[in-house]
Order: C-alpha cells, then sequence, then structure tokens
C-alpha cells in the first residue's frame, strides 16, 4: 500500500537485536544473521542477476545520500553505492550493528580530551565512472559542505550541527567547516565541540559518503544529485559511465543515469573501479553480477512470482500479504524461504503530558494497564510479525527485554482491576469508581494511520480504552505524522507513532525522543512533550505545562557512556525505567519483526541490521535455478 | 460553424482555467498536507522548512503561485512544453511520468470505450427488436445491473473468479505491449470490462429508447410504406439515426473516463494517472495533483466539443444559436 | 430522459425533459401517477426490499443483541471465542458468524447491517442537501431566466466538468488535515464532511431536471393566468410550480440515493469516507480488498448488501419514471 513520505518511515532506519526478536516468531522462520548458503565449503558462486520487485520505493530525497533518511536507502547506499568512513557488517543480529573500518585503515584515533578524531583513509579507493579517480578525504569534507548548504535539505543533518566545531546551516556551500581538516589527501580530522561518544557511528551514516563537488557540487538544490550520485562501492547505477563529467552543463546534458528511476526501477552493475582487495568479506561479499529493483505496483503478483522463481526478492513497504506469510509458514517446504529479521523499533501509542486526561501520570499508568497488547499484536498478524513491547527502547537496543514489564498483565491483555484502581488515584474519576468520567474523558481525539495494521488493531485500543472510561474519537489521516508533529493541534493521544534508530545507539531513541530542548511548533518529536519549559509552553501556546524533564539524565547519560560502554548503557535502560514508572509518555505495544520471501534461486541472502534491509551486498543466486 | 466552434473553444478555454483556478485554491487554502515540513523531513528546524518552502516556491502569495502554474502550463518550462513541472516529493520533473502514466489510463479509457460501445449498442439493439420479450427483459436487466453495481465490488468479485479461482487471467498489474500482446490483453480485459460495464449499461438503454421512438416516426413508417426490408429501415435509417445521440454522449463519456479511472486503476493496481493522483493527494504533491486536473478537465472539454461538432455533422437539424 | 451518475461521482446531465411529460403531469398529476406505480410490481417488489432495509437498519441493535448476540464492536480476538487466526486473518461463517468475522475479529453480519445504516443514511442526508440546493436553484434559473438562468446553467457546466471524484478526494484529505476540520471549522472530519461532499457534486443533476420542467411550466396557460390575477412571483413558485414539480423531483432524488451511497462507499473505499469505527460496506470492501483471495465473505457479503441497494433504489426509481411518463415504459 502507500508509503507516507513521512517522518515516521525515518523509523524505519531501525536495527536490533536478532536474539530477543527472532526466537519470538514463528519457529520456523530463519533467524537473522544466519547466512543462508547452498551448502559446501566453496560458498555461493558469483555472477547472475539477483531480481527484486518493489511496490514502490519511498524515496526523501529523490535518492540523493544527502537527503535520503529510510532505511530502503540507507540499505542500498552502505551496501552496493556509497562507502563510508567506517560502516557496518551487513549481517542480522548484534554484529550487524556493529562498526568495521570502510574507507578508513582503521577505527579513528581519539584524541585524550574526545574531541579529535583522526581518520587514515585506505589506498586503492576509487569513485566509479563517470570519475574512475581515486577518493581523497576533500570528497569525504565535502559530503559535509554540501550537508550544511541549505538548498540540499540534508534530512539528518541535526546530528552534526553543532556537534562538530564550526558546523551549521548556511545558505550557500560553505568553503570550509573550521572542525574539519584536511592536511593531506589521505587523512581527515574532526574537532567536536563536546563529548560526543556516538560520533563514529555518525561516520557510517550514507549522507558522509564521500562526495566529488566536480558532480555532487553542481547539485545543490534538494533531491537533484540523486540521478546523477557516482558510486564509491562495489556497485555503481547501470548506465553511470554513460555521463560526461567534464562540467556541469555537460553532465545534465548527459545524464540522468539511465539505471535509475525513482518512480522506476534501479538497475545495479558491477563499479569497474572497486578493489575487492580494500574492502572485507564479511563486510561485503558482492557475489552477484547485477541486481534489478523493479517497481510493480502488485504486491501479490510480486510474491507468487517469488514463490515460483521468476523473481529473488521483494523490496516492499511492509512485510508480505498475512496469507503469504501463512502459506510459507504452514509449508515445511516453504518455509526456509521465509526470512525474518528484527527491526530496532517499537511501536507504541503516544499520550501528550499537556492535555487532558493525559496531564494526568494515573491516566496514563491505567491507559498502560488496560492495553490489551495481546489483541493488538494479534490484529497485526500474530506471533510471527513480533513481540509485545513493553518498555521504550527495543531489546537489540540496550539489551534491556521483555523481561522488564512495570506494566505486566496476564498474557499481555490487559488488567481491568488494577487499571480501575490506578485510575481512582486520578482527580479524573470524579466519583473513585475506577471509571474517568470527567467531561475531559469523552470525545479524545486518538489520530491513526490508515493502512491495514493500524486500522485492524485499532478497535483494540478503542475498546481497551473504553473499559476504563475514556471514550476516543478516532481521526484516521494519511498525513497522521504531520497532525501529531504540529504542536498546536494539541493532540490528546495518537496510536500511529513508531520509532527506530537511526544508528545503534541509545543517542538515536530516549536520548534524542524526549529531550525537552527539541520541542518545536512543527516537525515535532517529542510528541509527548515530556520536558517543556514554561517558556516553551507560552510561546508554543500550550495551555498545560512545564511538564517533568529528564533532559539531566540525557546529559548525564551521555557523559556516562564516555566513560564506559557498559556505563552508558546502564544509564540508558535506567533512564527507558524511569520514563516508564515516572513518566510515561507512551504505551509501548510492539517490537516488530521484519519478514520478507526470498525466491528458489538464492544461495547466499543476509540480513542488514542497521537498515533494517535485505543486505544487498550479500546475496547470490544460482542462475540454473532461475525461472 | 467556425464562429459555433471559435465561441465553444473560448468555452473550453474558460472551462479549464476556472477549474484549474478552484482546484489550485482549495489545495492552497486547505493543504492537506503541507508539502514544506513534509519535505524538510526528519525533525527539521524551522530554518530548515523555511528553506523547504521557499525552493518549492511556497512563500509566495496566492496569485503569484497561480499565475507562475498558469504560465508554466502555457509557455512550457525547462523541462519541454507543456509545462508539467516539478514534483514537490521526488523533486524530479514531472513530465515522464505523466505521459507513461497518462498512456497507462488512455489504453484502459480506450478499450473499455470499445467495449461499450459493442456492448451497449448490441443490447440496446437486441432489447428493441426484441421488444416485450425476453431478450428485452434480460439486456435492461443487464443494463440495471450495470447502472447499480458499484466498480470496485465487480473487479473485486471479477478478480476473486477468475484469477484466484478459475485461473483463467493473470492477477492485476500493468504488463506493457512490448512485453507481448497476450499479456497485455490479459492484464488490461478485467479492467476494460468492469469499467465498461456501467456506461454499457447507459448505452443500452439510450440506443433501446432512441431506436424504439425512431420506430414510431413518420419517415420510418414511409420507408415502411415504400417496401424497404425490414433489415435496411432497422439498419440504414432507424440505427443510424439513433446512433446520432450516442456520438455525442460518447465523446463527453470518453474524456471523463481519461480524467478519473481511479477507482478502476485502485483494484486493478494499475499505473495510471488516477493511482498517481491519489497518491498526490496524500503526499500534497500539488504540482502533480494540477497537472491531473488540467489534463482530466481538458480531456472532458475537449472531448465534448469534438462531440458536438460531429453531432451537428451527423445530424443537419442541429442548428447553432 | 435519465439522471445519471457514475461511481465515479461524473454525472452525464439529463436530456432537458420532453414538454409532453410536464402536460400530462400537469392535469392530474398524483392519481395517473400513483396508479401507474401500483400497476409496477417489480417497483413495488423493491420498495418492499427497501422497507425491509429501513427496518433492518433502524432496529440493527435489536438485531444485534437477540439474533447475532454480538455488538458491532465486540471483538473476538482471544480464545475461547476467537475469530483471527494465528496469522491475523479472519475465520469464515460459521453458526455463530454467519458471515464470518473481518480482520479485528468482528461479527461481520453486524457490521454489514450497521452499514445499511451508514449508506442509507449517507444516502438519504446527501441528497436531501444535493435536492434542496438542486431544486432552489432550478426554480430560480427556469423561472427568472435571463442573467440567473445563465449563471446557474454555466455554473451547473462547469460543476459537471470538474474530475469529481479527484475533488471530493482532496476536499476529504484537506478537511481531514487537522481535527478543526475545513471552513473555519464548519466541517468537521469523519461522516458530516463526506455528505457535504457528496451533497456538494450532486445537486447540478437535479438543478437541470427541475430547471427544464419549470421552463415548460412557465410558459402555460394557468401560470399566465395568475401572473394575469397579480400573484407574486413567490406565490406562482409555491403555489403552482412546486406542486407540479413534486413528482419529477421524487423521481430524480430516488434515482440520485443509489448513485450517491455508490458515492460514499466509493470514497470509503479509497480511505477517504467515514472512519472505522463507523461501519460502512465501502469500508468493509476496502478492508476486503487485501484479503479477498483468503477471505471472500469479508468482499461477498458487503458487496451483495450495497448491490440489492443501489438496485432496489434505481428499480423503485425507475417504476417511478414509469408512472410519471409512460411513454419511456417497458
Amino acid at each position: 500500500m502507500i508509503v507516507a513520505a513521512c517522518g515516521d518511515d525515518s523509523a524505519e532506519t531501525t536495527t536490533t537485536a536478532a536474539a530477543t526478536s527472532t526466537t519470538s516468531g514463528a519457529t520456523t522462520t530463519t533467524a537473522a544473521g544466519e547466512t543462508t548458503t547452498s551448502a559446501g565449503t566453496t560458498g555461493p558462486q558469483p555472477g547472475g542477476t539477483y531480481r527484486i520487485e518493489t511496490d514502490g520505493i519511498a524515496y526523501t530525497s529523490g535518492g540523493d545520500p544527502s537527503g535520503e533518511y529510510l532505511g530502503i536507502s540507507f540499505g542500498i547506499f552502505t551496501n552496493l553505492l556509497a562507502r563510508t568512513l567506517l560502516t557496518y557488517y551487513h549481517t542480522g543480529g548484534a554484529n550487524g550493528n556493529s562498526l568495521a573500518p570502510d574507507l578508513a585503515v582503521d577505527f579513528p584515533e581519539i584524541s585524550d580530551d574526545g574531541l579529535t578524531y583522526t581518520f587514515t583513509l585506505k589506498d586503492g579507493i576509487m569513485f566509479g565512472p563517470p570519475l574512475s579517480r581515486p577518493i581523497t578525504s576533500k570528497d569525504v569534507e565535502f559530503a559535509f559542505r554540501r550537508m550544511a548548504t541549505e538548498s540540499v535539505v540534508a534530512q539528518y543533518e541535526f546530528y552534526y550541527d553543532g556537534l562538530i566545531d564550526g558546523m551549521a546551516l548556511s545558505a550557500d556551500l560553505p568553503d570550509s567547516i573550521a572542525g574539519i581538516e584536511t592536511p593531506d589527501d589521505k587523512t581527515i580530522v574532526f574537532h567536536l565541540t563536546k563529548v560526543s561518544p556516538d560520533f563514529v557511528f555518525l561516520v557510517a551514516m550514507p549522507a558522509t559518503s564521500p562526495m566529488p563537488e566536480e558532480v555532487a557540487g553542481c547539485f545543490l538544490q534538494a533531491g537533484e544529485y540523486g540521478r546523477y550520485v557516482v558510486s564509491s562501492g562495489p556497485y555503481m547505477y547501470e548506465g553511470s559511465d554513460q555521463l560526461d563529467a567534464s562540467s556541469c552543463e555537460a553532465l545534465v546534458a548527459s545524464g540522468p543515469i539511465s539505471g535509475f528511476d525513482p518512480e522506476n526501477h534501479s538497475y545495479f552493475v558491477r563499479n569497474p573501479d572497486y578493489d575487492p582487495a580494500t574492502d572485507d568479506p564479511a563486510v561485503r561479499a558482492n557475489y552477484v553480477d547485477r541486481i534489478t529493483i523493479d517497481l510493480n505496483t502488485n504486491v501479490q503478483d510480486i510474491y507468487a512470482k517469488i514463490r515460483a522463481g521468476e523473481l529473488e526478492g521483494a523490496v516492499s513497504s511492509g512485510n508480505p500479504p498475512a496469507d503469504v506469510l501463512q502459506a510459507y509458514a504452514t509449508d515445511p517446504a516453504l518455509a526456509p524461504l521465509l526470512k525474518e529479521g528484527g527491526d530496532d523499533r517499537t511501536w507504541y501509542i503516544t499520550m501528550n503530558l499537556t492535555v487532558p486526561p493525559f496531564d494526568d501520570v494515573h491516566v496514563r499508568r491505567a491507559a498502560n494497564l488496560i492495553m490489551d497488547k495481546a489483541g493488538i499484536l494479534q490484529a497485526w498478524g500474530g506471533d510471527i510479525s513480533g513481540v509485545v513491547a513493553t518498555h521504550i527502547q527495543p531489546p537489540g537496543l540496550s539489551g534491556l527485554g521483555a523481561d522488564y514489564d512495570p506494566y505486566a498483565t496476564e498474557g499481555h491483555r490487559g488488567d481491568l482491576a488494577a487499571a480501575m484502581e490506578e485510575m481512582k488515584l486520578s482527580k479524573y474519576d470524579t466519583n473513585g469508581d475506577g471509571l474517568c468520567d470527567a467531561p475531559e474523558c469523552s470525545g479524545v481525539v486518538m489520530i491513526n494511520r490508515t493502512s491495514s495494521n493500524w486500522t485492524a488493531s485499532e478497535p483494540v485500543v478503542v475498546n481497551s480504552l473504553a473499559q476504563i472510561g475514556i471514550q476516543v474519537a478516532v481521526q484516521e489521516a494519511e498525513n497522521h505524522y504531520t497532525i501529531i508533529q504540529t504542536v498546536a493541534n494539541n493532540i490528546p493521544i495518537g496510536m500511529n507513532p513508531g520509532w527506530g534508530k537511526d544508528y545503534p545507539d541509545s543517542s538515536s531513541f530516549v536520548g534524542f525522543l524526549f529531550d525537552g530542548r527539541g520541542i518545536k511548533a512543527e516537525g515535532n518529536y517529542n510528541y509527548s512533550m515530556v520536558g517543556l519549559s514554561a517558556e516553551q509552553a507560552a510561546e508554543l501556546g500550550v495551555v498545560f505545562g512545564p511538564t517533568v524533564s529528564v533532559d539531566a539524565d540525557i546529559d548525564a547519560c551521555k557523559l556516562a557512556a564516555l566513560e564506559s560502554e557498559q556505563g552508558g548503557l546502564d544509564c540508558w535502560n535506567a533512564l527507558d525505567m524511569k520514563m516508564m514508572e515516572e513518566i510515561v509518555p507512551w504505551i509501548p505495544y510492539l517490537w516488530p519483526n521484519i519478514l520478507t520471501t526470498i525466491g528458489p534461486a538464492v544461495t547466499s541472502w543476509d540480513f542488514d541490521q542497521f537498515a533494517g534491509t535485505t543486505a544487498f551486498s550479500k546475496l547470490a543466486v544460482d542462475p540454473s535455478l532461475q525461472r | 460553424m467556425a464562429r459555433y466552434i471559435a465561441r465553444r473553444l473560448m468555452w473550453v478555454l474558460l472551462v479549464v482555467i476556472l477549474v484549474t483556478f478552484l482546484t489550485f485554491l482549495i489545495f492552497f487554502v486547505i493543504p492537506p498536507v503541507d508539502p514544506a515540513i513534509l519535505f524538510a523531513g526528519r525533525a527539521p528546524s524551522e530554518r530548515l522548512i523555511e528553506e523547504v518552502r521557499q525552493s518549492l516556491g511556497l512563500d509566495h502569495s496566492f496569485w503569484v503561485q497561480y499565475g507562475l502554474f498558469v504560465k508554466r502550463i502555457f509557455l512550457g518550462d525547462e523541462y519541454g512544453w507543456p509545462g508539467f513541472g516539478l514534483s514537490f516529493v521526488t523533486r524530479s520533473p514531472i513530465r515522464e511520468n505523466f505521459l507513461e502514466r497518462a498512456f497507462v489510463t488512455m489504453q484502459l479509457a480506450i478499450g473499455a470505450a470499445v467495449v461499450w460501445l459493442i456492448l451497449g449498442v448490441l443490447i440496446g439493439l437486441t432489447s428493441a427488436l426484441k421488444r416485450g420479450r425476453w431478450q428485452d427483459r434480460a439486456s435492461m436487466g443487464f443494463a440495471l445491473f450495470g447502472v447499480s453495481a458499484p466498480v470496485f465490488w465487480l473487479g473485486l468479485m471479477a478478480l476473486y473468479i477468475f484469477w484466484e479461482k478459475l485461473h483463467w487471467l493473470p492477477g492485476t498489474g500493468y504488463s506493457s505491449f512490448s512485453e507481448g500482446v497476450g499479456q497485455w490483453f490479459l492484464h488490461f480485459l478485467l479492467p476494460w470490462v468492469v469499467l465498461a460495464l456501467l456506461f454499457a449499461a447507459f448505452y443500452a438503454r439510450m440506443v433501446r429508447g432512441s431506436l424504439l421512438e425512431a420506430f414510431g416516426q413518420d419517415w420510418i413508417r414511409t420507408a415502411r410504406a415504400k417496401g424497404l426490408s425490414e433489415r435496411k429501415v432497422v439498419y440504414k435509417h432507424a440505427l443510424r439515426a439513433s446512433l446520432t445521440p450516442v456520438v455525442s454522449l460518447f465523446g463527453a463519456d470518453l474524456g471523463t473516463l481519461l480524467g478519473g479511472a481511479i477507482i478502476t486503476e485502485t483494484v486493478f493496481n494499475l499505473p495510471g494517472l488516477g493511482t498517481y493522483v491519489v497518491r498526490s493527494v496524500q503526499n500534497g504533491d500539488l504540482p502533480v495533483i494540477m497537472d491531473v486536473v488540467v489534463f482530466a478537465s481538458l480531456a472532458v472539454a475537449v472531448m465534448s466539443l469534438v462531440a458536438d461538432i460531429l453531432y451537428a455533422y451527423l445530424d443537419p437539424r442541429v442548428r447553432y444559436s | 430522459m435519465e439522471t445519471r451518475e457514475s461511481a465515479f461521482g461524473q454525472g452525464e446531465a439529463p436530456r432537458e425533459p420532453e414538454v409532453g411529460a410536464a402536460a400530462i403531469v400537469g392535469r392530474s398529476p398524483w392519481q395517473l401517477f400513483l396508479i401507474r406505480f401500483r400497476k409496477d410490481h417489480v417497483a413495488i417488489f423493491a420498495l418492499g426490499f427497501l422497507v425491509l432495509l429501513v427496518l433492518a437498519a433502524l432496529f440493527a441493535p435489536v438485531i444485534a443483541d437477540r439474533v447475532a448476540h454480538h455488538g458491532p464492536n465486540d471483538l473476538f480476538i482471544h480464545d475461547p471465542v476467537k475469530m483471527v487466526n494465528e496469522f491475523g486473518l479472519p475465520l469464515g461463517p460459521n453458526k455463530q458468524f454467519w458471515f464470518g468475522a473481518d480482520r479485528s475479529g468482528r461479527d461481520l453480519f453486524v457490521r454489514v447491517l450497521y452499514g445499511a445504516r451508514t449508506s442509507l443514511l449517507v444516502g438519504v442526508v446527501a441528497t436531501g442537501f444535493a435536492v434542496f440546493v438542486g431544486v432552489t436553484l432550478g426554480l430560480i434559473a427556469g423561472y427568472y431566466g435571463g442573467w440567473r438562468d445563465t449563471l446557474i446553467s454555466r455554473t451547473t457546466d462547469i460543476v459537471l466538468s470538474f474530475p469529481l471524484l479527484l475533488f471530493a478526494i482532496g476536499i476529504v484529505g484537506a478537511c481531514s488535515a487537522s481535527t478543526e476540520g475545513c471552513f473555519g471549522g464548519l466541517i468537521k472530519p469523519g461522516l458530516q464532511l463526506v455528505v457535504f461532499v457528496i451533497a456538494l457534486f450532486s445537486w447540478p443533476n437535479i438543478a437541470r431536471v427541475v430547471r427544464g420542467n419549470t421552463l415548460s411550466l412557465r410558459e402555460q396557460e394557468f401560470v399566465d393566468a395568475n401572473r394575469a390575477v397579480g400573484a407574486s412571483n413567490l406565490t406562482i413558485i409555491f403555489r403552482e410550480l412546486l406542486p407540479n414539480l413534486v413528482a419529477p423531483i421524487i423521481v430524480y432524488s430516488t434515482l440520485l440515493v443509489p448513485s450517491n451511497i455508490i458515492f460514499e462507499a466509493a470514497l470509503s473505499f479509497l480511505g477517504l469516507g467515514v472512519p472505522q469505527t463507523v461501519p460502512s460496506w465501502g469500508r468493509q470492501l476496502a478492508e476486503a480488498a487485501e484479503v479477498f483471495r483468503v477471505a471472500w465473505w469479508m468482499m461477498l457479503f458487503p458487496g451483495l448488501f450495497l448491490l440489492a441497494t443501489t438496485l432496489t433504489f434505481n428499480l423503485v426509481g425507475d417504476g417511478l419514471r414509469d408512472a410519471l411518463d409512460p411513454r419511456t415504459g417497458r
């Protein structure tokens, strides 16, 4: 169905611990992280074409690596087209969340004060056609300068803004950034303004991949560069060699690249300038000669073709339809072809701390206690589609698993008695009968999506809340995110949001979502308004405020992470618990699985934990089995 | 005649301008989505939103924006003429995509038109010739069904029966002519028939009605009295006379179809203008919406103009006043 | 002459009515009309079905409670009565659930029954608004003529040139963009919005019919006679014209209801109609579209009810029209 090209899908960029999610799903599926190989010690044979169809890839910036922030683009770029200073092992499970040197010979040298990061580039790394020239530290620097250019609309520039010394949005392409030095072609030095242990993850994001100024510099309007991307990875768009890079005019005249049309297809062929010796086979294996992704608006048809061997895989905006999942999960012959990967994401119901009746923590706790999470999971597609979420951060991110459940109820079905006890403590239960009965308790607007998993589970949420007297009026909208991200709408409750990590660190999860300093009028992500100050409340026109703040906890955890990795994890997990027990901004309900099917000709397949997609650089086929 | 056509052309132009103006107004005054916020992506700063607003041209006043749009349509833009503009969402020129999708919708509409003309005329003819007999009742029953049945339900039922159960036809989706005539035909067969049914029903009723009326006319009685064979009377005189209104309706209906096979395309997953515009409304992709609206209203207006001219040509009794 | 309104909400203008039809009605409208209609057994049968459907819709809560023993929002998603399987697919018809269940494990029979309420309500109310607007404008255009006629007729032409479904989608999308609704909060998202949008686009056909009929009535002797004795325009409109227009208005309203019901269903099918908590046949069919290959009941039952409703409305409308103007008779 239709993907809202919206902030949410930002959420699709999550990774996870396969350890927790794979055990939860149907036992018939193959766990992520386990590369499927055709047996034998020789490994998969190189060559062949891996054919994929998609019901529509949502691009946030027309395929421009500076502006793409959805998981699918992260997967395509980091596997195929864009090498970064550091990257991930493109595999499932915890290993897929760990970093490996990519363009850099090794992890950075970090100064004693933690503020200076020095990377040395490998020899033999080259841009593909039409340039076919060595990649230098200047090309990496250019990626940052380009990100800082307003017209490019780099979607996650905010991670770097103010962190790298002198990095700030500017109207024109900045000549330089004070905090980035390139003393020679092989060395790049970053000076940070504050200690930030997650910086290593930030240089593994596709927007930081090297970009040649002579090409990318010609396209400084958002979305323009997408169809002229020069590859630094093992593959390139087919037809890249047809570009004429002698001047900007010549580029436009010879372009765009025929192998990439965001509305139609993406065709990848081997990049002749890529030297496998500069890469690690555990990071990218690059078996196939060609990968094709074509548009097919009929999802059922895509999965039918995969089953028939006419395709190897799907890139779809959701999991396969329930009937397809049922067919694969219940047929032992097909079960090995159903692939599963954990998604470092939490689907949740958000409650607004500034809008009655959810300005009362007892109401929020009661809502957590009454929620029939098992029912929601059932309506989503049952156990195969994920596990009931019991707290904010997905276990793959922090290691805190489902055994921590502050609102445990039998079978996750909700507990009416406990919820009513909690509700009695609330001022909105005026007569102490355990039901929300103040006028604020009825006609409470709840935002929802229009896609089927959400609409199917909507009655479960509505009925659950009704049991404690909260009568919601559901409003389903395609632009659900815009609605809840506009503070002035004062939306009390929404069952539409989900959040997935951008990179495997809590600072892109609890450390990002509940920072009161990040609240803004439009495009706000702190839907619950945690940490809203009195000044902000006045400025934004929010009636109830200030709200309880965790800003100090967030800062403390960032410092703790610097001391030791474990200290950081413990601190973030403690914050997760505090959020659940004291602040209660959410009703988390699902840690989802990502599912897909592969064709019978596939001899190697892996899940990419970082991007939450197929690991495109780990695919292999046996052409004799293709139809 | 020339003056009549000139006046009608002016009217077409006026309608298109009014329709686009109102569309623009609706989406401008009450946009379903703020494209700037959508495009600025995750956690945008206010400055970034402002930047996007400027780059999309959303910071201009309503009149300037509408003026630029009209200019783009009439004078073309950097991607050619007429100017289709740049998509807010993909940030790439709309032109190529639009034309591809318009081609899909045209195949759907023209195929459906052929089906409904054949069905409509045949059924109407049968029913008029066999007036009062079971053929007539069956035909009119079909017509009633066609008028009443919701297109999307017919589509689903047809898919269930012919695709899922009988395996006679492939599923939904688009298969282009170049991929093989057989597949192309099979993929379009159901959409054509389902879309045509409603119109076929109207045409059958209309052909029947005007044939019956013609049979009662003096000149038909005269023709019969002159000893012309019944066959000749029916096919040469009566049918011809009764097809004249069909021609005038057909043009307008075809125009309507081109503009909005939205439901059929949705049910059958066809990448045409209908599904394009639904998605664009959801994305707030105003340039695409405007392009489709211009195309659709132009199609309606031009096709009904053509039909009127043809009608006048076929039936000299029509006077232009 | 025929009112045409496709599922796309794109109406074709009805032909101008023949003067003869109005003339017959003009003599003794009601008696002739009723006598003829009573002879039309098919139409009477269809009317009977409609009465049953209205009763079923009215008493839906009672039927749900006493007959089906399930409410429209009861979820059967957990044991012991679980109507979805482990993959979230609904289960088909059985003794307790005559029409099977939907994806949320609700009784489809009860949902379909309640869906009749939505369809009839939206169809009738939207038609009511459309008729009110259409009759008013048609009367003004036909009776006064001149610039008023030109203005109204041209407006009608332009509305009919709109890509209506597209517009409807746009307005619904726009008005659902925030909880405030649109037009200064006048139109709220949900049922109200759907009625508004449908009414907005379905008045032109009625206006055309009324205008045509008024034009021919205006020229008749009794109007002249009234004018001669000094009756005011309003008196003539309400005393003389309107009573003579009642029959055609009833006929075309009856024919407009099914097309508006389909319009609502089409909007809901595209996900832009009534909210999910309000049972609607179009919405149920949209949900069916995703699983119809394995859950045929979700497609079959709401669709059959929808078809039966539009079919009978059309039959009744055709019967009324034939009674009004026997020359088009079968």
